[in-house]
């Protein structure tokens, strides 16, 4: 259950991450035109660039299902079967530690419990922590930056699902496939 | 302690990206200095908050779109226009193929990949030792980070705040240097061994192999021109490329439709990611070669063996081999370049351009030997031939390589000539 909720989510995830992709084609090339025929649109590089760090985070998330990431594997490949498993397992822990970690910092910085004391008054949250997350906007796009950094906390949740299905499932891969 | 957390996490097969965030998580809490956790997330989204590094994403989708839209073979083609007669014609059509190949594709791997596929098989069907074909083809597949476009010099120029226009034109007269030596050592082995006789090709053969070729040949004439010319920053020059690749390969070449665009965004995402997810990790990890003062304390340590910039990329050059010989070399690049970078510019007043070409080279090597030869694997893995086979032929162009590394780092101006 855990494992197949796992892959439904790097699916999402993935589907997501290539939509992405083609979106920082398409601002690229709108901006290339635009430019040409003199009429510059000046947001575009600033949703180019959060299309990309969307897509990256997405994707990374997935990579922890499909056990896919760069690692350094000199020791795993010189090991016999069983020290091979062991490494497998102390790799998926590893990463189970660093998701759990990531929901602390996470935590941290988003402030949602003292946000929701506060009433969900940003100006009160921010006189009482110092922390203005919140009140940041973004430099042409018109958003809060809050909105485009939630991409973290969507990382975080995605790699506690991920590396959590990898812990209780070892040995299990899945590949990337069309979505 | 935080030396042995990176070890081991490093060398347990963790994924790199993590090494790199746990060792910087383990540091702040080493160290004392805890309210860096408040920021520390924060830190890691603003490492890829970059304009430059666009352009990965998008060098990986024209990558896709020229292998699945056709152009290799016809790439192949056209070289051999104009190197098919010689003896052993079909070893330096597929140097020229390569040279062709890496002003499209920015990463050696896949170059490998590509074209271990392409020549290989038909080297050896001509009568070509297997492990010499499958050696000139990955030693070719070495050009395609010096020679624009260039995923190495993308993130070496992030990484350095370099503009990488100017980097992709630094890596011009290297490349066709590396490219003149591999023409050499092929040469040189045919001396030795007898290489199968070529044929040229009739005027009229000729002539339909090059005009099948001219779309292609837009690419890299967009991405070269288009940086050269101001016309277009790299960014925008590889998205230009892609639509230019999927155009030629849609309209004209009728290998890809729209419809197979899913899965190749899919491809670009996953792999694309993998890299720049290392860039962001790698964000967090510079607090701890910032804090740690290392480029300080490894500058005070070299520059008591040597006072001499030559020496010292000597030493790099050395180090690198090994670091290159174990870690994947975007990897390695990531790791090293804030450590070393300032230390050959301050210390030893080394031009960045050159220093970028000449590490950029050096780790990319790495993908070559082994045991963490990725390269090798592929090259092994698409052509049926045995890694170690690779290998035994492919000592004369590492050689190659070496001697041309040792030339860059002795003339910086064959790297900063062009800029």
């Amino acid at each position: 259950m855990l494992y197949r909720a796992s892959h439904f989510w790097a699916r999402v995830e993935i589907f997501f991450a290539a939509a992405l992709a083609a979106s920082v084609t398409g601002l690229i090339l709108l901006n290339v035109i635009t430019r040409a025929t003199g009429n510059a649109i000046y947001w575009v590089d600033e949703a180019a660039i959060y299309a990309m760090v969307w897509m990256t985070f997405l994707a990374a998330s997935a990579a922890i299902h499909f056990r896919s990431a760069i690692s350094v594997t000199i020791l795993n490949e010189m090991l016999p079967a069983s020290g091979r498993h062991w490494i497998n397992r102390f790799v998926d822990l590893t990463i189970f530690v660093f998701a759990c970690l990531m929901v602390w910092i996470c935590l941290r910085w988003f402030m949602p419990l003292q946000l929701m004391e506060a009433g969900w008054d940003v100006k009160a949250f921010q006189g009482q922590t110092f922390n203005f997350i919140y009140a940041e906007p973004t430099n042409t796009i018109g958003l809060k930056k809050v909105w485009i950094w939630l991409v973290m906390p969507l990382f975080t949740l995605g790699a506690l699902l991920h590396s959590g299905a990898n812990l209780a499932y070892p040995g299990k891969t899945s590949q990337v496939e069309a979505v | 302690m935080t030396p042995l957390l990176f070890l081991v996490l490093l060398f347990g097969s963790v994924p790199i990206a993590l090494v790199l965030a746990l060792t910087a998580l383990w540091y702040i809490y080493d160290s004392g200095n805890l309210v860096l956790y408040d920021s520390y997330a924060q830190q890691i989204f603003s490492g890829v908050e970059n304009y430059g590094l666009l352009a990965i994403p998008l060098f990986i989708l024209t990558g896709e779109l020229m292998n699945e839209g056709g152009m290799t073979g016809r790439l192949v083609h056209a070289a051999r226009v104009f190197v098919g007669g010689f003896r052993g014609g079909l070893a330096y059509i597929n140097l020229l193929a390569n040279m062709f190949m890496a002003a499209i594709i920015g990463s050696a791997a896949s170059q490998i990949a590509v074209m271990s596929r392409a020549m290989v098989p038909a080297m050896t069907k001509e009568g070509y030792d297997p492990g010499f074909s499958a050696a000139t083809t990955a030693a070719g597949g070495l050009l395609a980070p010096v020679i624009p476009p260039s995923m190495l010099f993308v993130i070496y120029g992030v990484l350095a705040q370099l503009p990488i226009g100017d980097l992709f034109i630094a890596g011009i007269i290297p490349g066709l240097i590396l490219a003149g030596t591999f023409f050499v050592v092929v040469a040189l082995i045919g001396l030795a061994k007898d290489f199968p006789k070529g044929e040229w090709m009739t005027l009229r053969e000729a002539s339909v192999a090059l005009r099948n070729a001219l779309p292609a040949f837009l690419i890299p004439i967009a991405i070269v021109g288009g940086i050269l010319f101001g016309i277009a920053t790299p960014t925008e020059s590889a998205a230009v490329a892609s639509l230019i690749a999927f155009a030629v390969g849609w309209l004209f070449y009728r290998e890809i439709t729209p419809r197979d665009l899913g899965q190749l965004f899919v491809r670009t995402a996953t792999n694309s990611s993998l890299v720049i997810f290392m860039i962001a990790a790698a964000n967090v990890f510079g607090w701890v070669v910032v804090y740690e003062e290392l480029p300080q304390k490894l500058a005070a340590f070299i520059s008591t063996v040597t006072s001499d910039p030559f020496t010292f990329l000597l030493i790099v050059n050395l180090c690198l081999l090994f670091v290159g010989m174990l870690i994947d070399g975007i990897a390695a690049l990531i790791l090293i370049t804030p450590i070393l970078l300032p230390i050959a510019m301050n210390t030893y007043n080394i031009d960045p351009f050159q220093f970028g070409v000449v590490i950029s080279l050096n780790l990319v090597l790495g993908l070559l030997t082994p045991p963490v030869g990725v390269g090798l694997y592929i090259a092994s893995a698409m052509s049926g031939v045995r890694p170690f086979t690779i290998f035994a032929a492919l000592w004369p162009f590492l050689l190659a390589v070496t001697v041309v590394l040792v030339l860059l780092s002795y003339f910086p101006i064959l790297s900063t000539a062009l800029i």
